[in-house]
């Protein structure tokens, strides 16, 4: 934006950025550098004893049996969940753009679970997956199916968290696939209705493409806040059973709490950074080859 | 002139003076224990307290059990702890062997107050690190109508696995959903129960690693029958699915279960039918729990000595005490046992004797610096034996293999 | 005639069973919590689910008000005021940088933008102790300061609102400018009601961050008068283990006052997608 006075613009600049920038140095970026510090470091939280270990943290997290089952479980969420989120949003979004009696009600329907806190969403759903008297077994029992122990099996207890995390994700998601439904010009539908195409050809054709810019949005988020998955595990299933949904996140908080090991806990979180930047460049690299940035 | 410079010097002094008198201090409490159910109980405590300690004022800070020690790890670790905190057992060791506890050897603390077990569970190399607050355990409980059903006499304290075993086996068949007996494969019951073939997780000198000594092996091979197989006894997650521990004994499917005392509340609301207790059995020799909860002083407190006085009431006061006793809230660690009739009087359970026989075969957890990375690996692969055919020769090769791998014995 | 017709009604009754499947789907796990909030002593596990309790009971939430020490209304007091003020805080500074960032941008504004992204993806739990040590230096540790200061570095929000305001032509501003407005008020009276929706968006995440956040005030906030709702229910889960109908109480109490934050601001974002509508 063009501004006459490059007094004005210097001050206003500063003026407008200082409270946001004050808070990210401070309360970000310094316990950031704080955190890699004391990633070399061998730092018991309770003892406050400091010893230098170079990359003896690294080291041990990355040559260890846990990492491998770590990244396997949570890639293995990442894997289950956005496919899900994805469908799921769009589905729900496409069935709020059409105007109807009760709309709004509905929206809200969907949002409720968005608003919920994990606390509650947990003790709901932690019920509705148990063994006998869930809700969820129940109700494939009435198609015939004999449900899984879910969150006490090593099998099903993933899927378990991730059924759980679609069904309190997906109100928020939809919104903003809504949004970008909404913006797309209605004469492209009319043009396109004249040339003769049907629904199905107007969503392949129209919409699909016109949304990428969103989807790609929602797949990049998605990504950064699946490696770091954590409330939903720590409060369902605590790592378990028996360590078969440990992700990077309750890894790295219970070394820090549990064991006191601030340097551990430090390295593995530099470590999911290190993935999740590979991870964020390679989508935006990709994004020539199916992001549809034209109006 | 004199006169007035006279006077206002002794004002000023006697303002001092008055300062000095009424100067409080204030200590920051952080407790767990009360949280909840209790909460009143503790005020009380400390109303006590301050009643008889005017210059001492208590700031408590409750939190539930679920966070507690996470806040109370960032508070010490970002160097803003409380001056006093409540500790269970395993954390008592980890802040103890860390140095985040002061040393109250010479606070004035009434040693004789308390029973001679728990102190020496509290103290290290002479030196004293906590006070003793209230104590637990786990006991088997039993159900005595399916113990009619079956025919078969009650529990005795003389019982060992095998005779709970035999047993279970007889209730087992008493019914498709009956169960006979509960004990989890976890890493605390394994600790405690391999104590009952003499054996340890970790070598008396603490160098070594014994966990794959065959003692142990014989004792996990005894958990793994109960609850694999056919002719299992104990019920497993899929057999529970979803129904608690508690639940299967209170809705009476499950003839005997090895828990906490501070059970007795919600059995006594919710089961139906007669029941009892006695000291849990041990694989040759008893062994069981010691839930301890002690209360220690932050290094970095500026008032030790008031701080001491707090914890020592808090431990055994006679007035303070008997608010424990009223309230049904754990048991005092008090040396004096004539006090604790009042518990026994109180029935179900009748045999309320059998909380204290526990106390003489207490066994603590390993007093490693690093017990939580143990107990992770060791928790870890327990865990999922239920489920699988690995032999306990095989889990505790493992366990021995992965605990020596993490260096965990420095 | 006919057949256009019958596709047509056919159309409408597929998409209101699709409607009906997924409300009942997104709100079975709620019925289920309620009617569990009444149920009361009685079996919470029954086969099959009792959806209507056979006893219908207050209980549940009578013991949520009466439970010892910690007062349900105080917690629910202290979480509102603290998620309006780090609403407010988090906002406004998102805002402010991201106009920086979309409309004033300076020689390396476009790298600082990249380490405001980075930040995004440093996982939380780490910096959780180094933050409480800087808060004990600056002596904001218990204080409802501790907590809200923190939330000016928000870097999702400022990424939010920059990707609305860049598409807000400059044009509209500069000739604002040209008029005689200064740039405070065209970034309050013009730019903010152009950008609404997301504006909107945007307030209602923070204030659902806040409302919902545990471990933080959890660890800052010791003086039992000070905590927040979650912190409550999440000590709630540790008492109240085998009284299900209590927890459930509870977790339906804590969702009731959001859900109606949510209403209201749903209002304000339709009418704010009906302004930046007009283009």
């Amino acid at each position: 934006m063009y501004l006459p006075n490059a007094n004005t613009r210097r001050t206003a600049t500063a003026v407008f950025l200082a409270p946001s920038l004050i808070g990210v140095a401070v309360f970000c970026l310094l316990p950031i550098a704080m955190s890699f510090y004391y990633s070399f470091m061998d730092y018991d939280l309770l003892a406050g004893s400091m010893d230098f270990l170079g990359l003896k943290n690294f080291a041990r997290i990355l040559t260890g049996r846990e990492f491998p089952q770590v990244l396997l479980h949570t890639l293995t969420y990442l894997g289950l969940y956005l496919p899900l989120i994805l469908l799921c949003s769009l589905g729900q979004a496409l069935l709020l753009n059409r105007s109807f009696r009760g709309r709004a009600v509905l929206r809200t329907v969907f949002y409720t679970p968005v608003i919920t806190s994990w606390v509650a969403a947990a003790v709901v759903w932690t019920w509705v997956l148990s063994g006998h008297y869930g809700l969820m077994n129940q109700a494939l029992s009435l198609f015939g199916i004999k449900g899984p122990a879910w969150l006490s099996s090593r099998v099903w207890a993933m899927p378990g968290i991730v059924i759980t995390a679609v069904w309190k994700d997906t109100g928020y998601y939809a919104l903003m696939v809504l949004a970008a439904l909404k913006s797309i010009d209605p004469a492209l539908y009319e043009a396109a209705g004249i040339d003769g195409a049907g629904g199905a050809r107007k969503f392949f054709s129209i919409t699909l493409p016109l949304l990428t810019p969103t989807l790609f949005l929602l797949v990049v988020i998605n990504v950064i806040y699946g490696l770091q998955v954590f409330d939903s595990v720590l409060i369902m299933t605590d790592g378990g059973p028996g360590g078969a949904t440990t992700v990077f996140l309750e890894r790295i908080y219970k070394y820090a709490f549990r064991q006191y090991k601030m340097g551990m806990a430090s390295a593995y979180s530099w470590i999911l950074f290190i993935i999740i930047l590979a991870f964020t460049l390679l989508q935006f690299r990709l994004q020539k080859r199916w992001v549809n940035y034209d109006a | 002139m004199k006169k007035i410079l006279a006077f206002l010097l002794a004002a000023a002094l006697l303002m001092a003076f008055a300062a000095a008198a009424s100067a409080q201090t204030t200590l920051t409490y952080a407790n767990f224990s009360a949280s909840g159910a209790q909460e009143e109980t503790l005020k009380k405590m400390i109303a006590i307290f301050e009643e008889k300690n005017p210059d001492i004022k208590i700031d408590l800070q409750l939190t539930g059990y679920n966070d507690y020690f996470t806040g109370l790890a960032t508070r010490v670790g970002g160097g803003n702890p409380p001056d006093v905190f409540e500790l269970n057992m395993e954390n008592f060791l980890a802040y103890m062997l860390r140095g985040a506890v002061a040393d109250l050897s010479d606070l004035g603390i009434a040693r004789g107050n308390y029973s001679e077990g728990t102190l020496a569970a509290v103290s290290s190399e002479g030196r004293l690190y906590a006070v003793p607050m209230s104590f637990s355990t786990c006991v088997l409980f039993y159900n005595k109508a399916l113990f009619d059903q079956a025919g078969l006499a009650y529990p005795a304290n003389e019982w060992t696995w095998a005779d709970a075993q035999a047993a279970a086996e007889k209730i087992r068949a008493l019914g498709e959903d009956i169960w006979g007996y509960f004990q989890p494969v976890s890493y605390h019951e394994f600790y405690k129960s391999v104590k009952g073939n003499g054996g340890s997780l970790v070598s008396a000198d603490y160098t070594a690693f014994t966990a794959n000594a065959p003692e142990n092996v014989a004792v996990l091979q005894a958990m793994l029958q109960r609850v694999r197989g056919e002719g299992r006894v104990q019920p497993n997650q899929e057999d529970m699915a979803g129904c608690g521990d508690w639940d299967m004994f209170t809705e009476g499917k499950l003839g005997m279960i090895v828990t906490g005392i501070w059970g007795f509340p919600t059995f006594t609301e919710k089961a139906a039918f007669e029941w009892d207790i006695v000291v849990e059995p041990g694989f040759k020799d008893k062994a069981t729990f010691f839930f301890a909860n002690v209360n220690a002083i932050s290094p970095n407190c500026a008032h030790k000595e008031a701080a001491a006085k707090f914890i020592d009431a808090l431990g055994s006061d006679p007035d303070i005490v008997q608010l424990r006793l009223d309230a049904s809230w754990e048991l005092p660690t008090i040396a004096d046992q004539s006090r604790l009739s009042q518990y026994l009087d109180i029935t179900p359970p009748a045999n309320r004797a059998a909380v204290f026989d526990s106390m003489n075969f207490a066994s603590a957890p390993p007093a490693l610096i690093e017990a939580g990375a143990a107990a992770e690996i060791i928790g870890n692969v327990l865990s999922t034996l239920e489920s699988n055919e690995v032999t306990a020769q095989e889990a505790l090769d493992d366990i021995q293999a992965q605990l020596e791998a993490a260096e965990l014995l420095k | 005639m006919m057949p256009k017709l019958r596709a047509k009604q056919l159309r409408n009754a597929a998409f209101y069973v699709m409607v009906v499947l997924m409300a009942a789907l997104t709100l079975l796990p709620f019925l289920f919590m309620l009617s569990s909030s009444f149920k009361g002593s009685e079996a919470i596990r029954t086969i099959p689910i009792r959806w209507i309790p056979e006893r219908p009971t207050l209980e549940g939430y009578i013991r949520v008000f009466n439970m010892p020490g910690f007062s349900f209304g105080r917690a629910s007091l202290n979480s509102l005021f603290l998620a309006l003020a780090t609403t407010l805080v988090q906002v406004l500074s998102a805002c402010m940088a991201a106009f920086v960032f979309a409309k004033l941008p300076f020689r390396g504004s476009d790298k600082l933008f990249g380490l405001y992204l980075a930040t995004m993806m440093i996982p939380g739990t780490v910096t959780m102790v180094p933050n409480y040590i800087i808060l004990r230096i600056m002596g904001l540790l218990d204080s409802y300061t501790g907590l809200i200061l923190p939330a000016l570095a928000n870097a999702f929000g400022v990424f939010l609102m920059r990707q609305a305001m860049i598409t807000v032509p400059d044009s509209y501003l500069e000739s604002a400018m040209l008029d005689g407005a200064s740039l405070y008020r065209v970034f309050f009276v013009i730019l903010l009601p152009m950008v609404a929706p997301t504006f909107f968006t945007l307030v209602l995440l923070a204030f659902m961050g806040a409302w919902n956040s545990y471990l933080w005030p959890l660890i800052v906030l010791t003086s039992t008068g000070k905590q927040t709702l979650q912190v409550v229910l999440g000590n709630m889960n540790s008492m109240y283990r085998n009284n299900e109908h209590v927890l459930m109480a509870g977790a339906v109490l804590t969702i009731l006052p959001i859900l109606l934050v949510y209403v209201l601001s749903q209002c304000r974002v339709d009418s704010g997608i009906a302004l930046g509508g007009l283009k």
